[in-house]
């Protein structure tokens, strides 16, 4: 079989398991939210309500309906795209998260990109110099960044250039007093398309913060990924043949060594981008960054059924399409990726 | 291998690292310019849902106060006062019947008309749909609207308390145009009321009020307010340290930050707003399973407690020490029903219940895992107990999150756990009722009810028709009857008052000292810009 047709049957097959996939996560999560303790009634009503409101409310959402009912209920309209409404807010789940999305993406990609920056910086300043003292410390940078709780890190570095210094603002997305820009919910992009300097300043403000600490939190992987994968195609053969043809050593760096020792760095990329979506939670808490994570910690908290099965539902499928995309990225540009 | 020293793979990462210097230095150094006649006011922890049927966290009834207003209010001397009445309840049919007159100049937000019906639909929906099933608690038996502007209500059983009940802000009016399709369920991102301010925007972090023109009574001292909730104590702080916030809500707040912004106050660098102490915090006891069961050991545990030092310890003394569950600051309100620190007498009551020789009395104290005070409570009682009563008690910790807490309260699943509680009214029955009143008991075992549901499953043969009586009575033989009421629920020591906690805000120097009433509620329409 050719290596198109291998990879075009890889494409079908991860497709084609996709559903089966978000069927298990989405079927686990609703089993695991019921037998957890705590009611949804008790939280849209409090303890204290009377039976009849506790008995209306319950009827009104389905939950006095058998188990099974309940899940093929909500398979149903899984299958229909429908994600519910949320129990607190009464908002289609669709629409939470299409509130909250936005914001965990544009700090996400942010933090990424301060990642490969420092990681690239680092790793390139170590592989410059090896065993020299920049790539000493370099080392000692990236092995930092893994070994450091990312709350503590947050909190540190929120007390001293927010709280102590006073540079930037503690948290939040948007200056309180200002009118945010609401077009696409990125509110970077927005403040660009709606030509508001003011809004695009308060904006930048309060991203830099909590996206520095998750870049520089990240960069340590990159730096570290770079630094060893660089290293070893260094020795490779195929660069002491380029070495041998005179070819200067920036160039030997960058055109021959680079491409190859950023293969894995890419796979590392995809799991990092695919994390992030969901896992930037204490970054969030931390910061009161209103994004995704944060939304579904105060859903769970308060019980919501619909919109903690609905924003796991849509983590899922991002982070199962993300990393089929970066397998494809990467078993096409790399004529030795076999499947 | 790369040469050394490769001068050319190093600059990149200098001009990188000089560029993101630039950049962050201009974005540091460029605050962008905010709206100064606005007023940023900020809280902990989320608004889901604005609706006063709903209502029910210190948050959400905070802004309610500055979007609706009550039928009465307290004055300072604890005398009822009309709001949105034009009047005193005028109480006939030995008790029966409640009229109220209600003002003719007051519109709501939508340029309605506030009337009786209004009023009457407002009720009616809190009665249906309500949340804090306690505060009418069956007293209403109809509502009716004989005249345009009066309100006429029948009860079921003359009722004492109902003037602290009308004082509630969940009770405030709503526009019944504004309503008409949430009759029967909640409207949560929209309030449509009669305050001082209309909500132009709502978010779940960040709520716009905008003073309402057509505000009947005393119009906002300032040109809007805009509420914001951060998720975390430490940002807030840092949100007020800053500027970012011009007054802050000390509701959720870190206790150390608290002293923080209490020595800022003291160095003349914040001003400081105290409201009334009305929010308790206490212990409650599982009575119908061992060992709570036993009286004596309960009583020991309530004379194990050492309210001074941890109020020291944890609050840095800012929780004052509590020995009664009705506020000392509410009319009838006496701080000493409880009995005080006795290790000594604990000692001998444990060891008359067969502990202390060699045999530890093992309790599992749960504490709320979302409240930083319940966590450094628990550690402190703990190593408190473990100092002076070693021999005979052992506490073990258990946080458990505070939605799962409420849950399973009900069912019995804590043999002591730490809570708070606040009075929907300024009123001592506010207090007594919720933690003591019973609908069905079995001896001392109460089996359905507010007991049951707050987890003490305790109750003595004569308690709800105390309760009752005392919501008949008038002035002082009321007021004798309700500390009867608390005397007996301190010889049950099935709850155990820790402390008792005073609302405060901090407000920046530019911005007017903040004031609170006297249910505990920051009145914003009152803040100003003083530059």
């Amino acid at each position: 079989m050719s290596r198109g047709k291998e990879l075009l049957r890889y494409t079908a097959t991860r497709l084609a398991l996709t559903p089966i996939m978000l069927w298990l996560i989405a079927s686990m999560v609703f089993l695991l939210l019921r037998v957890a303790p705590g009611d949804p009634v008790d939280a849209v009503l409090g303890s204290r309500a009377s039976d009849i409101a506790r008995t209306a409310l319950r009827a009104r959402l389905g939950l006095d309906q058998p188990l099974l009912t309940q899940y093929l209920v909500f398979l149903k309209k899984l299958c229909q795209g429908d994600l519910g409404q949320g129990l607190i807010s009464e908002e289609p789940v669709s629409k939470i998260i299409s509130q909250a999305l936005p914001a965990t993406i544009e700090l996400s990609l942010s933090a990424l990109i301060i990642s490969i920056l420092i990681g690239f910086a680092v790793g390139f300043s170590g592989i410059a110099r090896p065993q020299g003292k920049v790539d000493f410390w370099g080392r000692i940078y990236g092995i930092s960044t893994y070994a450091i709780p990312p709350f503590w890190a947050a909190i540190l570095i929120q007390l001293f250039f927010a709280v102590k210094l006073g540079w930037l603002p503690v948290g939040g997305r948007f200056p309180p007093g200002l009118i945010a820009p609401q077009v696409s919910g990125y509110l970077i992009l927005d403040s660009f398309l709606t030509g508001n300097l003011t809004a695009l300043q308060g904006a930048l403000r309060h991203l830099l913060l909590p996206a520095s600490t998750l870049g520089i939190l990240l960069s340590g992987i990159f730096s570290r990924a770079l630094r060893l994968n660089l290293e070893k195609t260094l020795q490779s053969d195929h660069v002491e043949a380029a070495r041998s043809r005179g070819i200067s050593e920036r160039q030997v760096i960058l055109k021959h060594a680079l491409p190859n020792a950023l293969l894995p760095i890419l796979t590392i990329l995809g799991i990092t981008i695919a994390s992030l979506i969901g896992g930037v939670l204490l970054i969030e808490i931390t910061f009161s960054w209103p994004g995704i994570a944060l939304r579904l910690q105060e859903a769970i908290n308060q019980r919501d059924y619909p919109v903690v099965q609905g924003i796991v539902v849509v983590i899922a499928s991002l982070v199962v399409l993300i990393s089929l995309a970066i397998d494809l990225v990467v078993a096409a540009i790399d004529p030795r990726v076999r499947y | 291998m790369p040469k050394q020293g490769n001068k050319k793979i190093t600059f990149p990462s200098l001009v990188f690292a000089i560029t993101s210097l630039v950049l962050i230095a201009s974005l540091t150094a460029c605050k962008p310019k905010r709206n100064s006649a606005r007023i940023i006011v900020g809280s902990t922890g989320k608004i889901t849902s604005l609706d006063p049927a709903q209502a029910n966290t210190f948050q959400t009834l905070q802004l309610l106060r500055a979007l609706g207003d009550p039928l009465y209010k307290l004055d300072n001397n604890g005398n009822l006062s009309p709001v949105l009445a034009s009047g005193l309840p005028q109480i006939s049919n030995k008790g029966l019947t409640v009229s109220i007159p209600l003002r003719k100049d007051v519109l709501f937000h939508d340029g309605t008309i506030f009337d009786a019906y209004a009023m009457a639909f407002s009720l009616k929906r809190f009665t249906r749909i309500g949340t804090l099933n306690y505060i009418l608690g069956g007293r209403i038996a109809s509502i009716e609207t004989p005249e345009k502007y009066l309100l006429r209500l029948r009860l079921n059983r003359p009722s004492s308390s109902l003037q602290g009940l009308l004082t509630s802000i969940n009770l405030t009016p709503v526009s019944p145009k504004a309503y008409a399709d949430h009759e029967n369920n909640f409207l949560n991102k929209r309030f449509v009321g009669t305050g001082a301010y209309k909500l132009s925007n709502f978010q779940v972090q960040k709520q716009r009020l905008e003073p309402f023109e057509e505000y009947w009574g005393e119009t906002s001292k300032n040109k809007g307010i805009d509420y914001i909730n951060l998720s975390n104590s430490t940002a807030l702080f840092g949100a007020m340290r800053t500027g970012e916030v011009d007054v802050l809500i000390s509701n959720s707040l870190d206790e150390d930050q608290k002293l923080a912004l209490n020595n800022m106050k003291i160095q003349g660098k914040l001003k400081e707003g105290v409201g009334p102490a009305l929010e308790i915090g206490y212990i409650t006891l599982l009575t119908n399973k061992y060992p709570f069961n036993q009286k004596r050991l309960r009583k020991a545990l309530s004379l194990s407690l050492n309210r001074d030092l941890i109020s020291k310890r944890v609050s840095y003394g800012l929780r004052k020490p509590l020995r009664s569950i009705i506020p000392p600051t509410l009319k009838g309100g006496k701080d000493n029903t409880w009995p005080s620190y006795n290790p000594i007498e604990a000692n001998k009551l444990y060891e008359s219940a067969g502990f202390c020789q060699g045999k530890q009395l093992s309790i599992q104290l749960t504490f709320r895992s979302n409240v930083p005070a319940d966590k450094l409570f628990a550690l402190t009682w703990q190593s408190q107990i473990k100092q002076d009563l070693n021999s005979c008690l052992k506490l073990s910790l258990n946080g458990v999150e505070s939605t799962t807490v409420y849950r399973q309260l009900g069912e019995g699943a804590f043999q002591a756990v730490i809570l708070d509680w606040r009075g929907a009214y300024p009123d001592p029955e506010a207090y007594l009722y919720p933690l003591l009143s019973c609908r069905q008991a079995k001896g001392s075992i109460c089996e359905s009810g507010e007991a049951a549901i707050s987890g003490s499953f305790w109750t003595d043969k004569a308690m709800e028709s105390s309760l009752r009586l005392g919501d008949q009575l008038l002035g002082q033989q009321r007021f004798k009857k309700l500390l009867s009421i608390e005397k007996k629920a301190a010889e049950g020591s099935a709850y155990l008052p820790v402390w008792i906690v005073r609302p405060k805000a901090w407000a920046q120097l530019h911005i007017s000292t903040p004031e609170f009433d006297s249910s505990g509620k920051l009145l914003l329409s009152r803040l100003r810009v003083l530059r």
